[in-house]
């Protein structure tokens, strides 16, 4: 069971991580802004291509000879899981030093070509844009946090019924196999656990919704709603994730109160149908919606800016990765290199978003 | 409605802001009644400093040209009907003087620098 789900998790990452350069903007290549006049060379399509062919060459060749490895021997467990693991973090190694190889090739190929150099930089904006969001309010995200606190007082009304020992972690077969002695702590640990989770979630649609609506100066009106677009189905994809991870957690909760629940085989499909819809819900929003929903196809005449270019804020990019602009009051931005959304490292703000709750979480797992 | 900075321009940002502001109102894109977006949600657009941002909408507000009302926001005032006031005048004066006079050291006869003050004005009401 356990080999089926690592092969798929990493078939889906090797293929994710393989085709990255071609779901993001024509305009970012590795990192690097490129001005629309340059987005055709040829020196830049193949860097792309030679990324995409070397992290997918090396991707399936380790995963066929792990899965051979895995077939041949008899492994345990544990052997299986920690090689899978060691061969998923060694082909996003792989990838990241790819990554920064190109990123400096395409910066010093940028640099000696003096590409946009002479051309007047300007940045645009839409006085209208924020009337034009779509993304969902933080009251649709408050609806699973409900749940969640009904569940809790449901289990403080149960707590007598509760076995001695509460499950805190559960095996790729959906059993239990670690348990805490029942107190009324221990008892709604997961609870707040998915609480937490679903408030970060709140929290981080609620952070991207006040930042910036960046648009490309040479497309404006396309940018737009490419950008519009993808902010939409970001919030769609994370309340998905929130209401997914609330059906899963509270139905191990339910069943850590009635044992009558404990159904194996539902307790085995359960976490595999999670992962199956969280995965191709994924390659949809990276394959249809795209980086800054860049693969949104968009009929719209533009017209033509002669001499001016979008502001190249290469300067803000850190390795092409991190946005670290003080300045800018946005908690989020689009993420350069990949698909989704970054921090910007620039604001303490977002800092405080995504470590308070990680941070609770660890001291909660600390003091089961 | 789009407005376009030009960060690495020697004007400051939050002049070419206003500017670009007054220029949609000129146009009547922007109406009296309405309201400019939050100086947080303008300035992450930008990727400026929120202080830019209040700095244009302040000067803007000092000229007369919109209210910042607690709570609602930047809110365009009416054109002004009944004519400009001596004050006003004064200061357009002020401004339009020195650019005048550039215009003439640079080699622009009367002439010309009356056809171009007819083409932007036309400009302004064409869109």
């Amino acid at each position: 069971m356990s080999l089926t789900i690592l092969i798929i998790t990493l078939a889906f990452m090797i293929v994710i991580q393989s085709a990255i350069p071609f779901l993001l903007k024509r305009t970012i290549v590795f990192g690097v802004s490129i001005p629309e006049t340059h987005t055709n060379e040829q020196a830049l399509s193949s860097y792309k291509r030679r990324y995409a062919r070397i992290v997918f060459s090396i991707g399936f060749t380790l995963l066929i000879a792990y899965l051979i490895w895995a077939l041949v021997n008899p492994l345990s467990e544990d052997q299986l899981v920690l090689t899978g693991l060691a061969i998923q973090m060694g082909t996003l190694l792989l990838s990241m030093v790819l990554y920064l190889y190109f990123h400096a090739k395409t910066t010093q190929l940028k640099r000696a070509e003096e590409w946009g150099s002479t051309t007047k930089q300007i940045r645009i904006a839409d006085l209208q844009s924020h009337a034009k969001d779509e993304m969902l309010p933080s009251s649709m995200y408050a609806l699973p946090m409900i749940i969640t606190i009904g569940l809790i007082a449901y289990t403080a009304s149960q707590y007598r019924f509760l076995p001695d020992m509460i499950p805190t972690h559960w095996g790729p077969s959906g059993q239990p196999d670690a348990f805490s002695p029942k107190t009324p702590f221990s008892a709604v640990a997961l609870l707040f656990i998915l609480l937490i989770t679903q408030g970060m979630m709140m929290g981080v649609n609620h952070a991207i919704k006040k930042s910036g609506i960046k648009l490309n100066a040479q497309k404006k009106k396309s940018s737009q709603i490419q950008q519009l677009a993808f902010r939409k189905y970001t919030s769609w994809f994370m309340l998905l994730t929130s209401v997914l991870v609330t059906i899963l957690m509270s139905f191990f909760q339910l069943t850590t109160i009635h044992e009558g629940f404990q159904n194996p085989s539902l307790m085995l499909a359960l976490p595999l149908g999670f992962l199956f819809v969280i995965l191709i819900a994924t390659g949809v929003y990276a394959f249809k919606v795209g980086q800054g929903g860049s693969r949104i196809p968009v009929a719209i005449a533009e017209e033509e800016f002669i001499g001016s270019t979008d502001y190249d804020d290469d300067e803000h990019w850190k390795f092409g990765v991190f946005y670290v602009n003080k300045q800018d009051p946005s908690i989020f931005i689009e993420k350069r290199f990949g698909v989704g959304w970054g921090l910007n490292y620039g604001n303490p703000l977002g800092y405080l978003l995504l470590f308070a709750p990680v941070v609770l979480i660890l001291l909660i797992a600390f003091f089961l | 409605m789009f407005i376009q900075i030009e960060p690495t321009s020697d004007i400051p940002i939050y002049t070419q802001l206003a500017n670009q502001l007054t220029e949609l109102i000129a146009r009547g894109q922007l109406k009296s009644g309405e309201t400019l977006p939050s100086v947080r949600s303008l300035a992450s657009d930008l990727g400026v400093n929120m202080h830019t941002v209040n700095k244009s909408y302040h000067a803007l507000e000092q000229k007369g040209i919109i209210s910042i009302v607690p709570k609602s926001g930047a809110i365009i005032n009416s054109i002004v009907s009944s004519g400009i006031t001596t004050d006003n005048q004064q200061k357009i004066i002020e401004q339009l003087k020195p650019v005048i006079a550039e215009a003439v050291v640079f080699g622009m006869i009367p002439e010309e620098i009356e056809q171009l003050t007819t083409k932007i004005l036309k400009k302004l009401k064409e869109e």
